[in-house]
Parts: structure tokens; C-alpha cells; sequence
């Protein structure tokens, strides 16, 4: 052991020589932290514009139903469903996950500890590798005979078992390998991310100085790792169920479909988690570096978050009130659901106290980041009703549900993202955005956001269920004032793509001919900001490795003339 | 670096202490896994149920923990991994404890779940009348002959959603319909039917037949003579005199 | 091009890095077995009808393989207990010798199931037996997934390299047991 410790300790001399592969090889076969951060981020671009597009058709299709939808053509019942459902799973899990966790913590998490690297840069490579090849599987599946699964992203037996009933029995074998595939992608990046911010930390970064968005960022690691166990088994029974003919989740052969339901959802709540930690975590560090002033409650916030963490286990059968489980288990779960939202209240609360009596700059990022906790109040809001298991036996499967969801992971994962982007953007790529472009396609993007799903709200309560391809067939859903609110709804989302094309404009044209960026635009405290932008192979060279005297969110100290104070600088 | 060297430190006193209980340690925790062993597999021989389980699981447990403590070290490693273990172990308890009130069990306030009570059912008593038979095929318990087709069956688990159980297109989801389904007792619908038109509806579904296309294709799912047997089902709820 | 970066040297908690992955990487396994396990003890509860299919399970088959992976974990911790004092060579044949327990355990266990398969219980004669072939293929999958790994690090251990990393597929071996030790009685003796 003292041997094996002497030799690692003689790896650190080899550092010198530390070269990437050179060319075109570079980027395909980098173990590079920062180059494998931008294939997740541009692979999860990709896909939210194939997501998008899937949203695009199904929602024209629910406005004008039966027209040919520009772009695709008629909407059939079967398309209609495959829609539907490949939309939910690409943004979950091929848009939401690989950007905010993998390119953002595999970007950030280095930079922020002060490391050179990720602690296992070629398991970080090939956690890319698996999860390229799992969005392929998925794309793929989608033009397979008989079409992309359409048994919706929960993918309950029978429906999902038998290609009988869902029609669509290839796709639906696909779909569960890529996102299978997805499963192992992510608990290899996962290991990386905690091991590297417990172990990797420079010198004098107590675990109280790391910045919170890593904090986030590995909490929700640690979540998916401990909650997808079960539905990795799970998933494994019903593939055999598909492919073998085996009857675990048929009741008929001595198994039972509810069981599927809490594998999933025992994985799937925590998973809602694993996704927006990271989204306030950059929620957080925005406020703190333009409101120029420190977290409010630094320790409260990451207690808290624990405790929202520890809490979201015991959650999970709220999604099963109706399905059928035992009513006395809804009670249970019930009562911790509702406890739930004070923990994440409270984190809304201090980012809330933070932003009292600070300077604020309303720049891009800081835009996004407000309007984050303003649609993410009323997402949770809207959530209470539906935790209330009574009410819940109207508002399940409606419309209702849907937009509460959206008003979560929109601001989850697309918020959270483009605050993230405009924010870090000079670091990642060494340019500066236009910040007038950027607020364009802010306001335009938020404005129709709420035009899309506020309608939803109102035809949710109206008794609109969900995943039914054309309403008309249902003489109390059918009139036209229904209609008229999906109308609405689709226009808004027409308005809102089409703002999405002032964000491509500004982020290539920045790539391209922006201003350059200097080490520290934004004057922050944390250790991304004290190299160059973008940073070199290595992050600093390597007898420049930064050390730590202080937290992250050291902003308007008043006894400090500066309204800063860098992680870095001596005392 | 101090602190590297205080880790220097720590590792040369673990490595110390793991020499004391070098490989002599290890044979002895060998040997008792052995003979653990042994004893798991002799419990069932004296065919008391719960010796048996004591002897299968408890060893089990204690096996594991010699494993895990002086194996894989834990008994020396720091608290925390000790700690993340034993959270996924909770993890895992919790799951058991929220799922076995659907899935380990059958019935429950205002939920029976028939379909396995019937296999319990159906298994004992097999178990008491046919055990030797099956010692020998070791053939799945069935019921009937999987090769007959139960057009009954068929029809009130697929179309008596719509079509009712009665076949006069008042089933449960039938009502939420626009146009509701086709009622079979009613003459007016016997008037411009036939057999093979009944047969492409089913199989192909409701536009293929010029009808509504919330009648779904169902072909996937049976054969030629199966669909042959289901329109003489739905031929059977045409009302007398037709 | 193995050059390692300056942060796996480091190590704030005092855990070598490695082996706090590894352990990580087990928590991840526990709760997916665990899920596989439990959803099976559930469903075995539930369906004492199935003590009928599963009296087929053949005992002896089942402990002479738990012997073997016993056998096997002794044989790593030994491979460990080279590594440490940097005796590589030895290490390797323990290694070596662990891989084939791992070996001579995936035989018996093809002879085992082609005897069961012919005489009809396949993975889908009924669901006890798609359990047992579900949750006893999982953990082959393992077996073989971390003998091949294990061969990787003999290699490097012989030629002296990497000596640290025995005790980690050491300590995902010993969890490829401890899986078996619960295997072993759930699907073999308290059936």
C-alpha cells in the first residue's frame, strides 16, 4: 500500500508532459474534461431541437387536429402517441441530464475545485462514449418498422410489455436500451463527479468553500446513483417481458404491473430531483455574483438540500395514487410529499434573501435566473395540489399535471440552461454573447412560455386528459372555447421557437466574432474565473495550481473596498 | 505537502495493522466461511421450516459480514464509506417496505388483486393432487388448454371496454365517445353488416370499413380462425327474429 | 499516454481515490440488486405456490458454486495482501487464480442450467423460474465483467505496475460474492 501510494505519488511528476491527442482526434478522443463537457452540451443541444420538433408536431396536431402539420404531415394516432413519448424522454433524459449535469459539472467541477482534470478522465471519456451511443439507439429507434415506442415515457406493462397493445414492439425494445444505455452513461460520469469534488479539492477548499452549484451537481449524482437500482432491474424484467415472453408484470403468469410502476417512480422522483439541484445550484451562483452579495445561508442551503435529497426517497407513490395501490399507503405518502415542498420552499426562500439589499445588475444571466424561481414558484405551487391524494383522484392524468410539470422542467432544464450558457459562455469559449441579443430572446422566451401552459392549467381543470391525439372525439372536451385555448397554447409555442432562433444567432455569431472575453467579465469570486478563457489543457500550469483561503460568495463585504473577493488571493 | 505526508502516515499505520492479521487472518476467516457453509446447506435436512430460514439467511448475513468487514477491509476503512453503504442498504429496505403492500400481497382495502389469487389457488392445489406427475415434465401450471381460443374472453377484455360486455356499445369508455360504438342488439345495425364486414373491422380497423377510425385495427393479435370465432360471438348478441 | 492529472493524487478526505470510487460503484450495484432481490422476496412471498418450481433448483450445483466463490474471494485478498507489500508478481498469481474460480464457477453454473433447460424449465416455464435465471444471469454478467478486468490488472500487477489497483477489483470481487451469498439461499435453500 505504501509502495502503490510512492508510485502515484511519482505519476504527479509525469504531469509535465501532459499533451491531448493532436487534430481532428483531439475532439473525438480527448479525455479532456472541458472537451468532453462541450460533446455532452452539443449532443443535448442537438436532441432539444429533435424534442422540440416532436413538441412542435403533437401540438399542432392538438390544435388543428387532423390537418397536415407543415414539416411532418397528418398526425396519426400511432405517431401521435410515439410523439408524445419520445418528447418526455429525449428532454429528460437526452436533454435536461447530459446538460446541466454532465457538460456543466464536467465543465465546472475541475474549474471550480482547482483541479486539473476529473479524477478518471478516460471512465469520463467513455461515460460520452456510452452515452452517444445511447442517443443514437434512441434516434434510431424512432425510424424503426412500426415507429418509435408509444407507450409513454413511464412505460407501464401491459402497454409497454406487449407489442400487441402498443404497436409499436421494436421501438419499444429500442427505447429501453437506449435509455438503459443512458443508466450506465451517467452512473459512470456520476462516479467521477463525487469522487473528484470529495477528493480533488486544492489545497486549503474546505467542504464549505466549494461553490454551490457543485455541491448540486454531485448531491444529485449521488441521488441518481442510490435511486436507479431498482429500474435498471427493473428494466431488465421488462425487456425479457418483451423480448422473452416472460410474465414478470403479468398478472396472468404470477407477476404484477404495479410492481413496474414502483421501480420507475421509486427512480423517477428522486430523478425530478437529480434534475433541478443542479438547475438551482446555478440559479444560486448567478444571484450571488450579480445581486454583489453574499449567499444569505450558506450551510442552510446545503443541509437543506441534503434533507430535500434524504426526503425525495420517501415521495414516490404519489405518482400511483389512482393506479390502484393501497389507499392507506397514499396517506403515507401523501403527508411526506406535502412535507417536501418546505425544504425546497426554503431554498427559494434564501436565494430570495439573498437578492434583498443587493447591488443588482440585471444582466442576461441574472434574467434567467430570477425568472427561474418566479416559474419554478408557481411549477411547485400548482404541485401541492396534486400531492393532496383527494384531489389528486380528479387532477391525475390531466392537463393539470402536465403543466405543473412544465412550469418545473422547463424552468429546470431550459432556464437553468440558457442562465448557465449566457453566464459561463465567455469562460467555455473565450467570446462574450451580445447581451442585448440575449435579453431579446429572454423576454422572448418567457412571455410565450406562460402562454403555453397557463391555457393547460385551465383545460387540465376543465378535465382534459392527457395523451389523447385529438380531442374532438369527446363531445365535453370538444367546444370551442377548449379549442380556442389550444389554440393558443400552440401559437405561443410557435412564437417561443421561433425566439429560439435569436439564441442560435447570438451564440454563433459570438463564437464567431464576439468580443473577447477577458478572465473575469462578471468580477466573481470562484476559481473558474482566475484562468484564461476558455481554459488551457490542464486548467493552470501546473506550479500555478490555485490554493484557497476563503468561501465563494465573499461579494460587498463592507469592510473591503473591492465588491469582490476571489477565492485565490492570499489573505 | 503535510498533508499528503499525514496521509503517508495513516496508510503505513493501516498497513501495519493489516499485517498483524495478515494471511493467518484470512485462512481462519476462510475456514469459517467453510464451515458456515456446510451448515447452510445441512439446515433444510432437518425440515423444520424456520431452522431452515434461520440457518439460510442468518448465515447468510453473518457470512456477508465476514466477508465485508475483514475481505473488503471495512472494519478499517473511514466512517464514511461505511456510512454510504449503509444508505443504500436503508435504500433498499424502504422499497421492500413501500412496495410489499401492492405486490406481496393479494387484497386490501377496497383492491383484491384476482389474477394472482388465483394462481396461488390454482398452485396449491396442484401441488397436493398432481405433485408427482409434474416432478417428472416440470411443465407450468396451467388451467385450460392454452391451445383454445376463449372468444369470451377476448371480447370482454378488448372490445366490451367499448362495446360493453352486453354488446350494446355501453361500455365504460364507450360513453366518452363521438361516434359512441356500434350497439350489436340493435336491428338497425344488422340491417347493412355481414360477416366479412364485421372481420375487416375487426381486424383493420374502423376506417378501413368506411366506419370511424376510434374503431382500432386489432388483426396483430389474432388469427384468421380466431377472427372467424369472434364475429360468431358478435353475431350471437343480434336480437332473435333477425 | 497514462499520465495521470495532479487531482488523482490528491485526496481531501483521506480515502485514495480509487477506492472511494469503488465503493461508490457498490452502493450503485447493492441498490441494483437490491431492487432485483427485493422485487423477487416480494413476489416469492406472495406466491407460496411457486415452493413447487422452485424445489427444481439443485442444491449441490449451488454450493459447490459457493464454494468456489468463496474459495475465489480468499484467493483476491491474498492477491491483496501481495500487492501491498509490492510482491507483483505474486500478486498476479493469486489473480490469476481467482479468475479461474471465476472460470470454473460460469462452467458449473452452464452445466447446471443445460441440464435444468433440458429438462424444461426455461426462462419462461413460469415466473420463479425467470426470477432465478433473471437474477443468477445479472450476477454472471458480473462474474464476467470483472474477470476480464481482473485480467487487465494481473497484467499491469506482473509487470509491477498499478500495484494499487488489486485491492480495488479485489473489493468489487469480494461484492461479486457477497451477492452470491445471498443467492445461494434464496433461490436454492430457503426456496
Amino acid at each position: 500500500m505504501v509502495e502503490a501510494t510512492v508510485e502515484v505519488w511519482h505519476a504527479q511528476h509525469e504531469v509535465h508532459e501532459h499533451h491531448g491527442p493532436q487534430g481532428v482526434l483531439k475532439y473525438l478522443w480527448s479525455t479532456d474534461h472541458k472537451v468532453i463537457s462541450m460533446q455532452y452540451l452539443f449532443t443535448g443541444m442537438f436532441m432539444a431541437v429533435v424534442g422540440g420538433f416532436m413538441a412542435y408536431v403533437f401540438r399542432m396536431q392538438l390544435a388543428f387536429p387532423g390537418s397536415s402539420v407543415p414539416g411532418f404531415g397528418i398526425v396519426s394516432p400511432g405517431e401521435y402517441n410515439s410523439l408524445v413519448t419520445n418528447h418526455g424522454s429525449i428532454m429528460i433524459f437526452w436533454v435536461a441530464m447530459p446538460v446541466l449535469i454532465a457538460a456543466f459539472g464536467n465543465f465546472l467541477i475541475p474549474l471550480m475545485i482547482g483541479a486539473d482534470d476529473m479524477v478518471f478522465p478516460r471512465i469520463n471519456r467513455l461515460s460520452f462514449q456510452v452515452f452517444f451511443i445511447s442517443a443514437l439507439v434512441i434516434l434510431g429507434s424512432l425510424f424503426v418498422e412500426g415507429g418509435g415506442f408509444g407507450g409513454a415515457w413511464t412505460a407501464y406493462p401491459p402497454l409497454s410489455a406487449k407489442g400487441v397493445y402498443n404497436q409499436t414492439p421494436l421501438g419499444a425494445t429500442l427505447w429501453l436500451i437506449g435509455v438503459a444505455l443512458e443508466f450506465v452513461a451517467f452512473l459512470l460520469g456520476g462516479i467521477n463527479f463525487i469522487t473528484t469534488l470529495m477528493n480533488a479539492r486544492a489545497p486549503g477548499m474546505k467542504a464549505y468553500d466549494i461553490p454551490m452549484v457543485c455541491w448540486m451537481i454531485v448531491i444529485a449524482s449521488i441521488l441518481f446513483m442510490l435511486s436507479v437500482g431498482p429500474l435498471i432491474a427493473g428494466a431488465v424484467m421488462l425487456l425479457f417481458d418483451q423480448t422473452l415472453g416472460t410474465g414478470f408484470y403479468d398478472p396472468a403468469m404470477g407477476g404484477d404491473p404495479v410492481l413496474w410502476q414502483h421501480l420507475f417512480w421509486f427512480f423517477g422522483h428522486p430523478e425530478v430531483y437529480v434534475v433541478m439541484l443542479p438547475a438551482i445550484g446555478i440559479t444560486i451562483d448567478i444571484v450571488a455574483t450579480f445581486a454583489r452579495k453574499k449567499l444569505f445561508g450558506y450551510k442552510l442551503m446545503l443541509y437543506t438540500t441534503v434533507a430535500t435529497g434524504v426526503l425525495s426517497f420517501f415521495v414516490w407513490a404519489h405518482h400511483q395514487f389512482i393506479s390502484g395501490i393501497d389507499p392507506r399507503m397514499a396517506n403515507v405518502f401523501m403527508v411526506t410529499t406535502l412535507l417536501i415542498s418546505v425544504p425546497i420552499a426554503e431554498l427559494m426562500f434564501v436565494i430570495i434573501a439573498t437578492l434583498y439589499g443587493g447591488s443588482i445588475r440585471l444582466a442576461t444571466p441574472m434574467l434567467w435566473a430570477l425568472a427561474f424561481i418566479a416559474e419554478f414558484l408557481i411549477g411547485g405551487v400548482t404541485g401541492i395540489f396534486l400531492g393532496a391524494s383527494g384531489a389528486d383522484i380528479y387532477f391525475h392524468d390531466t392537463y393539470f399535471v402536465l403543466a405543473h410539470f412544465h412550469y418545473t422542467f422547463f424552468p429546470i432544464a431550459i432556464i437553468g440552461t440558457f442562465a448557465a450558457l449566457t453566464y459561463w459562455f465567455p469562460k467555455m469559449f473565450g467570446k462574450m454573447m451580445s447581451d442585448k441579443l440575449g435579453k431579446i430572446h429572454f423576454w422572448g422566451t418567457i412571455i410565450p412560455f406562460n402562454f403555453i401552459f397557463i391555457p393547460l392549467f385551465v383545460l387540465g381543470m376543465g378535465g382534459q386528459h392527457r395523451r389523447i391525439y385529438n380531442y374532438q372525439h369527446f363531445p365535453d372536451l370538444a367546444g370551442a372555447d377548449f379549442q380556442r385555448l389550444r389554440i393558443i397554447a400552440t401559437v405561443a409555442l410557435l412564437v417561443m421557437l421561433a425566439f429560439q432562433l435569436v439564441f442560435f444567432y447570438n451564440f454563433i455569431r459570438s463564437l464567431l466574432r464576439g468580443e473577447k472575453a477577458p478572465k473575469n467579465p462578471w468580477n466573481a469570486n470562484t476559481l473558474e474565473w482566475t484562468t484564461e478563457s476558455p481554459p488551457p489543457h490542464g486548467n493552470w500550469p501546473p506550479d500555478q495550481m490555485p490554493k484557497v483561503y476563503r468561501g465563494p460568495y465573499e461579494y460587498g463585504r463592507p469592510d473591503r473596498e473591492s465588491d469582490f473577493w476571489p477565492q485565490d488571493e492570499p489573505a | 505537502m503535510s498533508e499528503h505526508e499525514q496521509l503517508n502516515e495513516r496508510d503505513r499505520e493501516q498497513v501495519e495493522e493489516r499485517h498483524e492479521h495478515g494471511a493467518e487472518h484470512y485462512r481462519k476467516v476462510y475456514l469459517t466461511l467453510l464451515v458456515l457453509l456446510v451448515l447452510s446447506v445441512a439446515g433444510p435436512f432437518l425440515g423444520i421450516v424456520w431452522v431452515t430460514l434461520i440457518t439460510a439467511f442468518g448465515i447468510a448475513l453473518v457470512k456477508a459480514n465476514l466477508v465485508i468487514q475483514n475481505f473488503m477491509h471495512l472494519r478499517w476503512e473511514k466512517r464514511l464509506v461505511k456510512w454510504v453503504l449503509i444508505s443504500s442498504l436503508v435504500l433498499m429496505a424502504l422499497f421492500v417496505a413501500g412496495v410489499a403492500p401492492d405486490v406481496m400481497r393479494h387484497e386490501g382495502q377496497n383492491w383484491v388483486n384476482v389474477a394472482a389469487a388465483d394462481a396461488v389457488d390454482r398452485g396449491i392445489e396442484d401441488e397436493h393432487a398432481e405433485e408427482e406427475e409434474h416432478a417428472e415434465e416440470g411443465t407450468a401450471v396451467t388451467v385450460a388448454d392454452p391451445d383454445a381460443f376463449d372468444a369470451v374472453g377476448q371480447f370482454n377484455l378488448i372490445c366490451a371496454t367499448c362495446h360493453g360486455s352486453a354488446g350494446d356499445g355501453n361500455g365504460a369508455a364507450g360513453a366518452a365517445l363521438d361516434p359512441r360504438p356500434a350497439n350489436f342488439t340493435d336491428p338497425a345495425f344488422w340491417e347493412t353488416r355481414d360477416d366479412e364486414r364485421i372481420k375487416t373491422a375487426i381486424r383493420d380497423g374502423g376506417a378501413a370499413v368506411g366506419g370511424s377510425p376510434l374503431m382500432a385495427p386489432w388483426g396483430v393479435l389474432f388469427d384468421d380462425a380466431q377472427l372467424d370465432t369472434l364475429v360468431e360471438y358478435v353475431k350471437a348478441f343480434r336480437p332473435a327474429g333477425q | 499516454m497514462s499520465a495521470k492529472p495532479i487531482a488523482t493524487t490528491r485526496s481531501a478526505t483521506g480515502i485514495p481515490t480509487g477506492r472511494l470510487a469503488v465503493w461508490w460503484l457498490l452502493a450503485s450495484e447493492v441498490v441494483i440488486f437490491g431492487g432485483l432481490l427485493g422485487s423477487y422476496i416480494m413476489h416469492r412471498v406472495g406466491h407460496p405456490e411457486w415452493a413447487e418450481a422452485a424445489a427444481h433448483t439443485q442444491v449441490w450445483f449451488g454450493a459447490f458454486n459457493t464454494l468456489v466463490l468463496l474459495t475465489s474471494s480468499f484467493t483476491a485478498v491474498l492477491a491483496h495482501q501481495a500487492a501491498e507489500s509490492g510482491q507483483g508478481k505474486k500478486a498476479a498469481k493469486f489473480l490469476v487464480m481467482t479468475m479461474g474460480g471465476a472460470l470454473t464457477f460460469l462452467l458449473v453454473k452452464s452445466i447446471e442450467w443445460t441440464i435444468e433447460i433440458s429438462h424444461g424449465y426455461t426462462i419462461t416455464t413460469n415466473t420463479f423460474w425467470s426470477f432465478y435465471y433473471t437474477a443468477a444471469g445479472l450476477h454472471g454478467l458480473h462474474v464476467i465483467a470483472g474477470a476480464i478486468i481482473m485480467g487487465f490488472i494481473a497484467v499491469d500487477a506482473w509487470r509491477g505496475r498499478e500495484l494499487q489497483r488489486v485491492e480495488l477489483i479485489g473489493i468489487y470481487w469480494h461484492f461479486v460474492d457477497l451477492v452470491w451469498i445471498f443467492l445461494f439461499p434464496l433461490l436454492y435453500i430457503a426456496k
